[in-house]
């Protein structure tokens, strides 16, 4: 893969207790929105500060840009780590030149792009502030700021929607979707399926370290096999639907939401057995349509009873 | 090095427009000065006449003369430092004496009828000995003993040499005072400052060094500490290498703090140099009348600056790995400890140095990186050192510093990202270890 940004192979790191990442390889090609996904304490983080040379893992080799060691690209790679932090007494406009500065930037440029980003991020009017007299959703949109100021080709964001309200969940949700756009390649990390597969191109699963599954969207769906179905219940007969989906004769497994469900048919049942099924029970259905299933189907198929004995302690990452 | 000169930039620039150091630049002095005054101020404090009970026990009227002398003695004021009351006790002098002393230093709840500050004993006995007693509530002031110690002993030189048929003009004149004066040789030199002036320079040379070390090392361990608990550690540490972000940090605090010395030594330039006619101003005689102020020669300056920046940068880079390997501020207080002791060592070492600077133990000292810092600018402005052994103390201090700033910053690498509990010393040995 001559065009991949970025190039996991078989890595491993250990720390004191436990084995973080384990025999993980992934490649990330040039442009679009890859995931990487994972429960709590997966290795997701690990992971990340292997590929940004902040940790050197153990075994196995991290490349970027068809290149080794990463701080020499740092200028062309913008990190938004999962602890997010700044100067608290710097001001805003200040704060995000120096991390311009940081990144090699020359200060004029740096002031230049910082104006542009504040101005972007509907933050303008905070500039001379002090960063600890701003609400912790402006802190996160300067930190944001801060990421992407120098125009950086890959980024790659820790968690970025976590601790968000809609509001600026949407904002930076717009910004990943238009750098990717733009032809940048963008990795983040999430344990927010639906955001994932709204959003992703290319993914990978890991958990306990290792990798579950990767490639795009369509493929993953595609290798989970089995026939699924979405429900959704009239009121109130929600109730009456629970014998007919206990019956493993059926359902090979169920996802339930309460007043909708998502359904994995047993081995050469049709769809419209259950159909029959829920109809003779006086079920109300307003909706009943065979689907591909949804990522988080899939991840919990994956890793449900990995996620269960997650290791409880993984020294601040996740 | 666009990157190093970011965080030097922002580490300068955020420390000096803070309150905190234009209020320390001022104030800091202030507070020196009172510290510096203060215990003089209180020693000259005006604690009026001392009542003072003679036990006297001698024969041949040396009593006599004693109590005649103190009753003369009067302080800078013209007024009496003693009031006497004068008990005759020869051959139960110890029942007289104790029975005074159950009067003396009482507290006024307790204080009916006459009570004293201090109860004098001279027996024959004691003096043929050569001592005389003194009981009293002010036996710590040092002042108070020397002037009552100089006068006892006058009056009985005196009284022995009466005793020898000397009269008593002969005896004045052999009694005469003799100061003696001292003045500093330098590289075969007279240098005009007195053995005073010369200490006075050593001191505050060292003192400067102290402070300088702790209060600017401690600045950049807790703007390391910092960088932790805000967590913008990791954002850094992802654009610049762990050691750029430690050097740009050293250097920065390094600087602010050349920037305040420079200040308080422009200021106090030109106050010694205006000295006279600020004292004009505000009606005092001339305050440096009588008293030579020590030179400081460009050459010592030039020792004292080298082995104060390359003594900073070595423990500013430990109280970095102190920063490093501690979670919060409370923590480091009790961390820097070995850091901190090793700098009071070097402080303490002085005054082992003035009696004999070049000595072995000074020359030895010279070469140890830990405390050339302060043994080299001392030895120096005591008596000029070979321009070879500075240098060789110099590139022995900067091996040192290598070394230092090494295993720091390999501790800094780990300990900037670690958080949780402080690691132990094998821990740290480890963390150096690691590639």
């Amino acid at each position: 893969m001559a065009d991949a940004v970025i190039q996991v192979d078989h890595v491993t790191k250990r720390f004191a207790g436990h084995t973080a990442v384990h025999d993980l390889s992934l490649t990330v090609p040039g442009g679009g929105i890859f995931g990487l996904l994972g429960p709590n304490g997966a290795g997701k983080s690990t992971t990340i500060r292997m590929i940004m040379n902040i940790l050197v893992p153990d075994e196995g080799r991290v490349t970027l840009f068809g290149q080794g060691a990463t701080r020499d690209l740092s200028d062309r790679i913008g990190f938004l780590p999962e602890e997010r932090g700044l100067y608290k007494k710097m001001q805003v406009f200040e704060h995000l030149v120096f991390l311009a500065e940081t990144k090699g930037m020359a200060r004029a440029r740096a002031k230049e792009r910082a104006g542009a980003w504040l101005e972007r991020l509907g933050i303008a009017d905070w500039r001379l502030k002090k960063v600890e007299d701003l609400s912790k959703g402006m802190q996160q949109k300067v930190q944001f700021a801060g990421t992407l100021l120098h125009d950086p080709q890959l980024v790659i964001l820790d968690e970025p929607f976590s601790g968000l309200d809609p509001v600026n969940s949407q904002v930076m949700k717009d910004v990943v979707v238009e750098l990717a756009r733009e032809g940048r390649t963008v990795l983040f990390s999430t344990h927010i399926m639906e955001q994932a597969e709204r959003m992703c191109d290319r993914l990978v699963i890991i958990a306990r370290g290792r990798k579950l599954v990767d490639g795009t969207l369509a493929e993953v769906k595609g290798r989970a096999g089995g026939q699924h179905v979405a429900l959704t219940f009239g009121d109130g007969t929600a109730a009456l639907a629970a014998p007919v989906l206990a019956d493993r004769a059926l359902v090979r497994r169920l996802d339930d939401y309460g007043a909708s469900a998502e359904v994995e048919l047993a081995e050469g049942v049709p769809g419209q057995r259950l159909l029959q099924a829920l109809v003779g029970q006086g079920v109300e259905l307003r909706r009943f349509e065979m689907v591909e299933p949804s990522l988080q189907a899939i991840f919990v198929q994956l890793v449900g009873r990995d996620a269960a004995t997650a290791p409880a302690r993984e020294d601040g990452d996740a | 090095m666009h990157k190093v000169w970011a965080v030097i930039r922002r580490e300068y620039l955020e420390r000096v427009r803070t309150k905190a150091f234009v209020i320390g630049t001022f104030l800091f002095p202030l507070v020196l000065g009172l510290f510096w005054a203060l215990p003089l101020l209180l020693a000259r404090r005006d604690t009026g006449a001392k009542k003072v009970a003679v036990v006297d026990a001698t024969t041949g009227g040396v009593g006599d003369r004693v109590v005649k002398a103190l009753s003369e003695a009067v302080d800078d004021k013209g007024r009496n430092r003693y009031v006497l009351t004068v008990v005759p006790a020869t051959g139960r002098v110890d029942a007289v004496r104790d029975s005074l002393v159950q009067r003396t230093g009482l507290s006024a709840k307790r204080a009916e009828g006459e009570t004293f500050d201090g109860v004098l004993v001279l027996d024959d006995a004691r003096l043929a000995e050569g001592k005389s007693l003194y009981l009293g509530t002010n036996v710590t002031s040092f002042a108070d003993m020397r002037i009552l110690d100089g006068q006892v002993e006058r009056t009985i030189h005196r009284t022995r040499l009466l005793g020898l048929g000397i009269d008593s003009a002969q005896a004045a004149e052999a009694l005469a005072r003799v100061d003696l004066q001292t003045e500093k040789v330098n590289d075969g030199r007279r240098t005009g400052e007195s053995g005073d002036a010369g200490f006075f320079l050593a001191y505050a040379m060292d003192f400067l060094l102290y402070m300088g070390l702790i209060l600017y090392g401690m600045q950049v361990m807790g703007s390391i500490v910092e960088e932790k608990t805000t967590r913008i550690a990791e954002v850094l540490v992802s654009s610049l290498t762990p050691f750029q972000l430690m050097l740009g940090k050293v250097l920065g605090v390094g600087l602010v703090g050349l920037t305040q010395m420079g200040i308080w030594a422009t200021t106090a330039m030109l106050l010694t140099s205006y000295a006279t006619q600020m004292a004009a101003v505000f009606g005092m005689g001339d305050p440096t009348s009588g008293v030579k102020l020590p030179t400081v020669s460009p050459q010592l300056l030039v020792v004292f600056l080298l082995f104060f920046v390359l003594g900073f940068l070595l423990f500013a880079s430990a109280y970095a790995a102190v920063g490093a390997m501690c979670n919060s501020t409370q923590e480091t207080q009790q961390a820097n400890t070995p850091v901190t002791m090793t700098i009071a060592v070097g402080f303490v070492l002085m005054f082992a140095l003035l009696g004999e600077p070049n000595g072995t133990l000074a020359r030895v000292l010279t070469f140890v990186p830990l405390v050339s810092p302060f043994v080299v600018p001392v030895r120096y402005s005591i008596s000029p050192m070979p321009v070879l052994e500075v240098v060789g103390a110099a590139l022995a201090l900067v091996v040192g510093l290598v070394a230092i700033t090494w295993v720091a910053a390999r501790i800094y690498r780990i300990g900037i990202l670690s958080y949780g509990k402080r690691p132990t010393l094998g821990e740290l040995w480890r963390w150096v270890r690691t590639a």
